[in-house]
């Protein structure tokens, strides 16, 4: 006699060889950058060792990080604003705003990125309207610096920040506001004690989604930045395609992809990621 | 007391609310006396909810105006009414504890610490939930919820609160436990209650005063038992416990079917003869349905420890009632 | 990563045998699935460079028309066979990524000399064959072991002639003068011709650039950072001088050319002290097309092939008898032409093709 052995049901087989692939073409590349990193020039940990080394990684890295910082809270405050106006706009104009919303995802990032530069550029329409009207005598430096590369990479992400927001706020009990309002609280109040609270899953979902994004920006930081701002993006696909050095491009990504697990980790102590990420919520 | 009006009472003037081409609530007047138990009471779609949300302040007048104690309050907002509510669902805070959402009046009135755990131990205990206050609400069960929810409208002393259905999310067998409790509270507090429900026997049990409401209006406004025996109209007798309705030369009668006596037929003269079509056993009260000429059903309550053995349908039966017990109703 | 390129080999030849009945349909299913789904990748790779035809990888835009018209058409009625193109832009990166991937779709790269170096020391790339490839119609020291410069692109650059009524740049020096010329620049972000221009700018004479000094070159670069910006592609040095975000730009030759042109001359190149960079066609290690790319890479030595790119794209001939052939008008954009010949710069790709990488990130690291 034979013990029953707990039977595989017979539905995993039919997905197996799509899940195997699946995971095989989403782990393979992984591995592969992983191994390079700690092979290329030669074995050992040389790329990482470079991060205490070499100043210029590390300046990249910092200006890289800090431009996502703030362009992840400026993101997120606007997307808060636009989202809480959605929600309590009439049903016809909160179709119209999301329509809009969704438009701009159609838009690609290289016309974004020259609109602004025909917009905000040294001779563009706001430099040259404001200097007819004689509010300024010099052209104000919007773009090719890093001002130019946080407003091109703001407007870029404000949808992404927006949509986990809305449906937070959505997804909220309206009741809870007036519950607040008629226990005597004043609109501020209700909000920083009430409203805010109970979207944070959404303001969180939204931080993390722009930070993220963010860090694999290449175009915007590459055109609107004049060439001084060089984030990480850029730097790897410098180091792949003209520079050669696919140890250090290598090392960098697996940096990025520890530190996006990193921040995933640390963000789960702190609060359920289920709610983040749209699960039930308690 | 020296001030005319005693702290609490709300006056009602011709208070109307349309939405586009529907007419909510239609030229209501009222007047709520202080610490007084007031149930609006209606089925859905009758104007009892909005009615109560003007009285919030959650939605405006379209005309008409309300009075606190004689001074309008029908332009000021929600917020600055100062009126407990107890919500539809309870709409507890969910992110805080049982004890920051009791507090929290307080605590947005900017009191001490001392003062507000204080009180809120107070209201905690009003409320029989001392030992939970750590808790967070969704680890509360349905009635807990209820009466963290009462004990928040509380906390702050408001002199009018203003349930919403309160009860409805609730089993039966609670809801009547609840209700005792609530009225329990109502006597201890003093505060004055206006209570919407469509359940009514929610609102005879627990109201001082009633306001059966329909399309928008008022029915007819009085004391449970008011109501009870003195309808007026058809909807309001037969919203409020159940009713014959008898038509003779051209006016309507309501006759309550407890009140009429029913025995074997041939044992004397008899207001209506008829025959026993079915009855139905409900331990206390036997329920006779009798067809009468005509081929209506008239419904007979019999008290049980005295109607002695059941009559089996298909028997004759005499139909007795005192004069005053069929009300003439209006129109 | 020579193993890619063996298991597709072995997959090759087991595909041939399976069709010739020499294997078992089983053996070779087994085959293919130790190799995953790389055998589709190979099959399918196989299939779209199959022999009888030259894939060119250049950059797109009107390269494709141009190399058709200048080199293709002449080829392919010689040959019988067509010139397709892959229009993706061949960095040393993605010829490296593949020739080690073992699925080369391309014959010929319309790259730079100092590619051939680089990737030549690395064995990326087919020697060229010069019993079929003329090593004497290309400029002296450009005929390299594995690449042969075929036309000639340059840096130079262009002025706002509205900025600068009182007297005109006309040297890198002045360009890197911002006290007497006021205003925003722009230089390649890549140091590639930044560099030179640099040093010029600081009295080193044009033919002891090599090898270059970085410290001196960069130091010179920083001086101007706060009145520079840098562009990483020609259509966004053209629009910064066009939508006169500079007063000065560093621009590719042929580009300013047109810009010229189209302005009517409000924006005027200036091709003194210009650095010549030798354009090379390279052939990646295994090309599919074999050794008729040799032929090709002939064909565009050709003074008609040669003319005609100029006319097409504005790059400079490299064949002596091209250069010669030039029309009168075209003399002032040509960068090796009589009189241009004396103020230019010629790149040395030996260097390049050894310290790209060191130059790029100290670049790279200088102007961030």
């Amino acid at each position: 006699m034979t013990p029953a052995r707990p039977r595989l049901n017979a539905g995993w087989l039919l997905v197996l060889p799509l899940l195997a692939l699946v995971v095989a073409l989403f782990l393979g590349p992984i591995v592969n950058i992983l191994w390079l990193s700690v092979t290329d020039p030669e074995p050992g940990l040389g790329n990482y060792a470079a991060l205490f080394t070499s100043d210029s990684l590390g300046k990249i890295l910092w200006t890289t990080l800090r431009i996502c910082v703030i362009c992840t809270v400026i993101s997120v405050i606007l997307g808060y604003s636009i989202a809480y106006a959605m929600v309590h706009a009439a049903e016809s104009d909160r179709k119209r705003m999301l329509s809009l919303l969704l438009v701009s995802f159609w838009i690609s990032v290289l016309v974004r990125t020259f609109s602004w530069l025909m917009l905000l550029g040294r001779n563009g329409l706001v430099n040259n309207g404001l200097e007819a009207i004689g509010v300024i005598s010099q052209p104000i430096a919007f773009m090719r610096n890093e001002l130019g590369v946080l407003i091109g990479m703001v407007h870029y992400m404000v949808p992404y920040a927006v949509l986990p927001i809305l449906a937070s706020m959505q997804a909220m009990d309206g009741r809870v506001v007036s519950a607040s309002r008629s226990l005597g609280a004043t609109g501020a109040q209700t909000f920083w004690r009430v409203y805010l609270p109970l979207t944070r899953p959404g303001v969180v979902a939204a931080a993390l989604l722009v930070f993220i994004i963010n860090l694999g920006f290449y175009v915007v930081p590459a055109v609107l930045g004049g060439g001084k701002v060089l984030m990480v993006a850029e730097y790897i696909s410098v180091q792949v395609l003209i520079t050669l050095r696919w140890g250090t491009a290598a090392m960098l990504a697996a940096l990025l992809l520890f530190g996006v697990l990193a921040l995933l980790f640390l963000m789960s102590r702190f609060m359920k990621l289920s709610t983040v990420f749209g699960g039930a919520r308690t | 007391m020296t001030t005319p009006t005693a702290p609490g009472s709300l006056h009602l003037t011709q208070l109307t609310k349309r939405y586009g081409p529907v007419t909510a609530v239609d030229n209501v007047s009222l007047q709520i006396q202080r610490g007084e138990f007031l149930t609006l009471l209606g089925p859905s779609g009758s104007g009892k909810t909005t009615l109560l949300m003007m009285i919030a302040g959650f939605q405006e007048a379209t005309s008409g105006d309300i009075l606190l104690d004689g001074t309008s309050i029908g332009a000021m907002p929600a917020e600055k009414r100062g009126f407990g509510m107890v919500f539809q669902g309870y709409a507890l805070f969910p992110h805080m504890t049982v004890r920051d959402n009791v507090g929290y009046a307080l605590s947005v009135r900017h009191r001490s610490r001392a003062e507000i755990a204080a009180r809120v131990d107070e209201m905690l205990d009003l409320v029989q939930l001392t030992t939970l206050g750590d808790r967070m609400p969704g680890q509360l069960s349905g009635g807990q919820q209820q009466r963290v929810a009462l004990a928040r409208a509380l906390c702050f002393a408001p002199p009018v609160l203003l349930l919403d259905e309160p009860l409805g999310a609730l089993d039966k067998k609670l809801r009547i436990e609840v209700q005792a409790q609530l009225k329990d509270i109502h006597r201890r507090v003093g505060t004055t209650f206006v209570y919407v429900t469509h359940d009514q026997e929610e609102a005879l049990s627990m109201s001082d005063r009633i306001v059966i409401m329909r399309n928008g209006r008022i029915e007819q406004v009085g004391t449970p038992s008011d109501l009870y025996q003195n309808p007026r109209t058809e909807f309001a007798a037969s919203f409020l416990g159940k009713s014959n309705f008898l038509r003779q030369g051209g006016a309507v009668y309501a006759l309550r079917p407890e009140k009429i006596d029913l025995s074997p037929a041939g044992s004397g003269p008899a207001r209506l003869r008829g025959q026993v079509r079915d009855m139905a056993y409900f331990g206390a009260v036997l329920k006779y349905q009798v067809t009468v000429p005509g081929g209506e059903a008239i419904e007979v309550d019999v008290d049980a420890w005295r109607g002695g053995d059941p009559l089996p349908p298909g028997t004759d039966v005499d139909l007795n009632w005192t004069d005053a017990a069929a009300v003439r109703l209006d129109g | 990563m020579h193993d890619k390129q063996f298991l597709r080999e072995t997959l090759l030849e087991g595909a041939q045998a399976f069709q010739a009945g020499r294997m078992q349909r089983r053996t070779f299913l087994a085959l293919c699935g130790m190799a995953g789904f790389a055998s589709a990748n190979v099959l399918a790779g196989r299939a779209e460079a199959a022999a009888g035809e030259i894939v060119m990888w250049n950059w797109g835009g009107q390269s494709e028309q141009c190399h058709t018209s200048a080199i293709g058409n002449a080829f392919t009625a010689e040959t019988g066979m067509p010139l397709k193109f892959d229009t993706s832009g061949p960095l040393q990166g993605k010829i490296k990524e593949m020739v080690d991937s073992g699925n080369v779709t391309a014959d010929v790269c319309d790259a730079d000399l100092f590619d051939a170096v680089a990737l030549g020391k690395t064995g990326h790339l087919e020697p060229i064959d010069y019993t079929v490839v003329d090593k004497t119609k290309t400029i002296d020291g450009y005929a390299l072991e594995h690449g042969i410069s075929i036309i000639l692109y340059g840096y130079a650059f262009m002025y706002d002639t509205e900025a600068y009524p009182d007297g005109a740049p006309t040297s890198w020096a002045d360009f890197f003068d911002t006290a007497k010329f006021p205003g925003t620049r722009s230089l390649y972000k890549w140091a590639n011709g930044s560099l030179e221009a640099a040093l010029m700018a600081d009295g080193v004479a044009k033919d002891a650039l090599y090898p270059i000094d970085m410290d001196r070159a960069l130091a010179k670069i920083k001086a101007i950072k706060a009145d520079t910006i840098y562009w990483g592609a020609g259509s966004e040095a053209q629009q910064m001088i066009v939508n006169g975000e500079v007063s000065m730009g560093m621009i590719w030759q042929n580009r300013g050319r047109s810009i010229e042109m189209e302005t009517n001359g409000r924006y005027k190149m200036v091709m003194n002290q210009a650095l010549a960079m030798p354009g090379a066609y390279i052939v990646p290690k295994g090309n599919p097309g074999g050794p008729a790319v040799m032929k090709f890479i002939a064909t565009a030595q050709s003074v008609p092939a040669q003319l005609d790119l100029f006319a097409c794209l504005g790059m400079t001939p490299t064949n002596p008898e091209a250069i010669a052939a030039l029309a009168e008008a075209d003399q002032p954009y040509s960068i090796t032409s009589a009189a241009n010949m004396p103020g230019i710069a010629l790149n040395d790709p030996t260097w390049w093709g050894e310290n790209t990488d060191m130059a790029v990130n100290a670049f790279l690291e200088a102007i961030s």
